[in-house]
């Protein structure tokens, strides 16, 4: 009799099937595999963004053409890979909302009885790999382009940290602001409108630490170390704030 | 949520009452703190001179700064807008808790307050930059994050435009508006956070002489009250012309 009333209490009569509601992290794993599959499939976002990240390491090129030799690369080296990461990001992150919203899979998740804030967490983490993935492609090719040519400092791989803090930033914040963007006209104008200056705190921390891990001069690890405390700051009160409010801009 | 209606900001109570003598009364310190300003508050020493030199009956051992007179206008103005920022923020809340579309049209004239203030900031500190530092522009942290908060306050205008749908333009605003808010203590933390920076910290460099504080708290009240007035005035503006499109909507159908 217990048993019976625990069950009718849960809303289901004795004969019903008995359905279990799937938890919070087994409906962010179904939604980051759909994104993930979807990926491997179509390929759209990685060939996109890593042919478009080659054509801005060759505008570089062009850029740079009589400038090269004279000058110091490796100070500049810093800035121009985060240029490099920034419109990508721009490029990868409005398309990722794009095919949601043609194909309706967006009224589907809708449907779907889960907390909002975890579409936010499993499309964040999707842009993450994708934008790491492409790092991984750019960071290489953008090291044979242009500093090949010279000593590479003993702390180069330290990039490696304010890579992946700017990363998680402006996926979470990319994240949001393309679900906003997505129901706007102009939408690619007005992601970069939004997204650059919002990025902006985050993108100068990691540019500073970045430069100081490649020129890796004295006392390197004092101003390394600063800037990312100040991007993980950033990051964390970013991505909570995003994280709280992604339930109104997607139900919106 | 909150019991029964939240009681929502209406144009044409008490506060509108307020509106015009306040803007008066605003106008009136402001214009007191510039006399004071030049008149009242003591010169600031510059670089040292070579020589101590005779000026107007006195004698000074350093450059005075003349271009210093900007500060009483420019750092009451940056306030103002902070505040007409976290007014914007306020109303963002309260209308993603009530989904009231006052609360919205509150946001956005706030905003536009802010945006305002936030330009004559941006004017008053290009002044200075150029006179004292001899260049138009420079990638200074405060300048830079405070620039950053002017994009975000334009881009905030620029999304309203590009969405159509009322109650989706009022959600997104709200999100964007406390999103802004974001970067207000970085900005103000900023020249904390990185000491070279140029803006001085008034409190680690022993506080303001007792005339330089009256002529600050005399320009920031002032502006306060133009600030408020401007936002009483403004809201009765664009409650008026939502209730002339309720009207119009009402006849045409």
């Amino acid at each position: 009799m217990a048993r019976l009333t625990r069950q009718m209490r849960q809303g289901g009569g004795p004969f019903a099937p008995s359905v279990s509601k799937p938890s919070a992290f087994q409906q962010y794993k179904t939604l980051l595999a759909k994104d993930l599959r979807q990926e491997f499939r179509t390929r759209e976002m990685l060939t996109s963004m890593g042919i478009y990240a080659l054509l801005v390491i060759i505008v570089y090129g062009a850029a740079l053409a009589l400038t090269a030799n004279g000058l110091d690369i490796m100070r500049m080296g810093g800035g121009l890979l985060w240029v490099l990461i920034v419109f990508t990001s721009l490029l990868g992150l409005g398309r990722s909302f794009a095919h949601e919203k043609e194909q309706g899979c967006m009224e589907g998740i809708m449907l779907v009885p889960l907390d909002r804030s975890v579409i936010f967490l499993a499309k964040a983490t999707a842009n993450i790999l994708f934008l790491l993935a492409v790092e991984i492609i750019a960071v290489p090719l953008f090291y044979f382009f242009f500093m090949s040519g010279e000593p590479v400092a003993p702390t180069f791989p330290a990039i490696v940290a304010p890579l992946l803090l700017g990363t998680v930033g402006m996926a979470g914040i990319g994240t949001m602001l393309s679900t906003i963007t997505m129901n706007t006209r102009a939408k690619d104008v007005m992601l970069a409108v939004l997204f650059i200056p919002l990025i902006y705190p985050l993108l100068y921390a990691c540019v500073t630490a970045t430069t100081v891990a490649i020129t890796g001069t004295e006392f390197w690890i004092d101003f390394f170390v600063m800037p990312l405390v100040l991007a993980c700051g950033y990051d964390v009160v970013m991505l909570l704030v995003c994280w709280v409010l992604y339930d109104f801009v997607v139900s919106a | 949520m909150s019991k029964g209606k939240a009681r929502v900001p209406e144009a044409g109570q008490w506060p509108d009452r307020l509106a015009i003598p306040a803007l008066a009364a605003g106008t009136v310190l402001t214009s007191a703190a510039f006399l004071l300003a030049f008149l009242y508050a003591a010169p600031v020493n510059g670089a040292a001179l070579d020589a101590p030199e005779l000026v107007g009956g006195v004698m000074v051992t350093h450059q005075q700064l003349i271009s210093q007179k900007i500060f009483y206008f420019h750092m009451p103005v940056a306030i103002v807008s902070f505040a007409a920022l976290a007014f914007a923020a306020y109303y963002g809340i309260r209308y993603l808790s009530t989904r009231e579309a006052r609360f919205d049209t509150c946001s956005r004239v706030a905003m536009e307050i802010s945006l305002l203030f936030v330009v004559f900031t941006m004017v008053t500190g290009d002044l200075w930059t150029r006179f004292e530092w001899g260049v138009w522009w420079t990638w200074e942290p405060r300048l830079t994050t405070y620039l950053i908060l002017m994009l975000i306050v334009i881009a905030y205008f620029v999304m309203r435009n590009a969405v159509d749908d009322p109650e989706r333009r009022a959600v997104f605003a709200s999100v964007i508006s406390i999103i802004a808010l974001v970067d207000v203590p970085i900005c103000f933390m900023i020249t904390r956070l990185i000491p070279s920076s140029v803006h001085p910290v008034i409190t680690r460099e022993g506080g303001m002489a007792p005339d330089m504080a009256l002529t600050v708290v005399v320009a920031l009240v002032g502006m306060m009250l133009v600030a408020f007035g401007l936002y009483r005035l403004r809201f009765r503006e664009a409650r008026l012309e939502e209730r002339v499109q309720a009207l119009k909507e009402q006849l045409d159908g």
